[in-house]
């Protein structure tokens, strides 16, 4: 179970890079960026439990992603991820990457509106290249932010993920996508053992307040 | 000749950029498309019988009239209503006087009282359901609303009592001395002044908790659990197996329980924005 929690970090990076690189492109102020935006975020206004039918119907045997294997000629793959416990999870790790993005991608577009023009102008006058800009100026100054991201998809990955789980997986097969959290359900409630619940629970607050800890003594050191 | 190597050095330069741009775009259209391939699948599905859907051809309401007669899909609208409403009303109540008193009355340990309650957003709802559920079991309050609008409020006061002292910190104190001048008392100052000043503010909690409360699963799950107060998020993950594999049904149901707050995200995106980043620009 707690593996699973273990595994589920790993999604993490994931979940912070990809918002990153899409924000570095938008942050150019392509034409539409704005549509772009509001595009990216509404994933953010959906409930798990929808996103979770969906999803369902993505990894299910005859579901989507099967019928894009079919489209490309690889149909004799039948991915069936749901039933299979790893399989599941990551499975349940490509949603939570889905519905993160909006989120990150938002952070990260704040932050980059906080550095001043006059940087890139001086670094145009230099005559940096637009990757040089981008490494030199622009990702080291978002270093906070990504910091940020890493605390809100962490706690987010350990607390909020108990909806889509209830829907996709129940936890299962086996117990393959239970994290902290479900089991705190599956155990306190489903099968009425509330000491052990609450126990749990316990457990969840001080991960998560350890982590959450760990991240305000950076900061500060940085500043 | 330098002048047509100079000219030649232009033209791959435009060449150049134009690639990047198409590169750029041709990434977030790809974006694009896997972000929003979800909402068009239920839009594309809700719309279809099951044997229209099995075939993919052809549209009907079929699975509406369905998904209204199989499930009490008003009813459960309705008690998301009330809950989400009752539960921003509570929050509102909490943390817009909380926010007055902490943010400008100021008073003796109120820096204290205020790091509690930041401190308090810290932990996770699950620490402390169990102990939450005995308690309400206890006072006799599952299974009605105000139990579950209870749980809400608690859960989302602290945030939106940090936005408010945030945004009443930013006005000028000028703004209260001229009142204090004026006769006003600091009761007729936070209804005459602040709240009309804290709009904004308002309004972004008032979104953020909408799309929160009305999403969520956990809360209405354990404290709502007889059918006639149950919410529609709850409705739909409980949904009885049978009905599990009619696929189109699942989309329609699924569609008319997000349209409330996506329609909530697209008018009122600008404050969710500013609500969510309040935490980070600091």
């Amino acid at each position: 179970m707690l593996e699973n929690n273990a595994t589920i970090v790993l999604a993490i990076p994931v979940a912070i890079l990809l918002p990153l690189g899409v924000a570095l492109l938008i942050n150019s102020h392509v034409r539409g960026w704005r549509v772009f935006r509001s595009v990216f975020f509404l994933p953010t206004a959906v409930s798990w439990v929808v996103i979770g039918f969906v999803a369902v119907r993505f990894f299910a045997n005859d579901g989507i992603l099967h019928d894009l294997l079919t489209r490309v000629g690889l149909g004799f793959i039948h991915p069936d991820a749901l039933s299979h416990e790893r399989s599941a999870l990551i499975a349940v790790m490509i949603t939570f990457v889905w519905s993160m993005f909006g989120t990150n991608l938002i952070i990260f577009l704040a932050g980059m509106a906080t550095i001043d023009q006059e940087i890139y102008d001086a670094a145009k006058v230099d005559g940096a290249s637009a990757f040089g800009v981008m490494f030199r100026i622009t990702i080291p100054l978002l270093k906070r932010f990504v910091q940020f991201t890493f605390v809100i998809t962490l706690i987010t990955a350990f607390t909020a993920l108990f909806s889509l789980i209830f829907v996709m997986t129940g936890g299962g097969p086996g117990f393959g996508t239970t994290t902290l959290e479900f089991f705190i359900y599956q155990d306190g409630f489903a099968q009425s053992y509330f000491g052990l619940g609450a126990t749990a629970g316990v457990v969840l607050f001080v991960a998560v307040f350890a982590v959450s800890m760990l991240q305000l003594r950076l900061l500060r050191v940085d500043d | 000749m330098s002048s047509l190597a100079v000219a030649r050095g232009h033209a791959t330069r435009l060449w150049r950029r134009r690639l990047t741009r198409s590169l750029v775009y041709l990434t977030l259209l790809v974006t694009t498309v896997v972000m929003l391939y979800p909402f068009w699948y239920m839009a594309d599905n809700a719309f279809r019988s099951l044997e229209q859907y099995q075939l993919q051809s052809g549209f009907s309401l079929d699975s509406w009239r369905e998904l209204f007669r199989t499930l009490p899909i008003g009813r459960q609208l309705v008690n998301s209503t009330i809950l989400t409403m009752g539960s921003i009303a509570l929050i509102l109540v909490a943390s817009t006087t909380a926010g007055y008193a902490l943010g400008v009355l100021r008073y003796r340990y109120s820096s204290a009282v205020f790091l509690l309650i930041i401190s308090s957003m810290m932990v996770p709802m699950q620490s402390i359901i169990i102990p939450e559920y005995v308690n309400l079991a206890r006072l006799g309050f599952i299974n009605h609303f105000y139990g579950a609008i209870l749980v809400y409020a608690a859960l989302g006061a602290p945030f939106s009592t940090f936005l408010m002292t945030a945004y009443f910190r930013r006005l000028p104190e000028d703004v209260i001395e001229a009142a204090l001048m004026d006769g006003l008392g600091y009761g007729r100052i936070f209804l005459q002044i602040m709240l009309p000043l804290a709009v904004p503010a308002i309004v972004t909690i008032v979104v953020l908790q909408f799309i929160q409360i009305w999403d969520d699963l956990l809360v209405g799950l354990l404290f709502l659990q007889t059918p006639d107060v149950r919410p529609i998020t709850v409705g739909l993950a409980t949904i009885p197996s049978q009905h599990l594999l009619n696929v189109p049904v699942l989309m329609a149901g699924s569609l008319i329980s997000a349209a409330p707050a996506i329609a909530v995200y697209l008018v009122f995106q600008r404050y969710l924005i500013a609500g969510l980043t309040t935490g980070v620009s600091k």
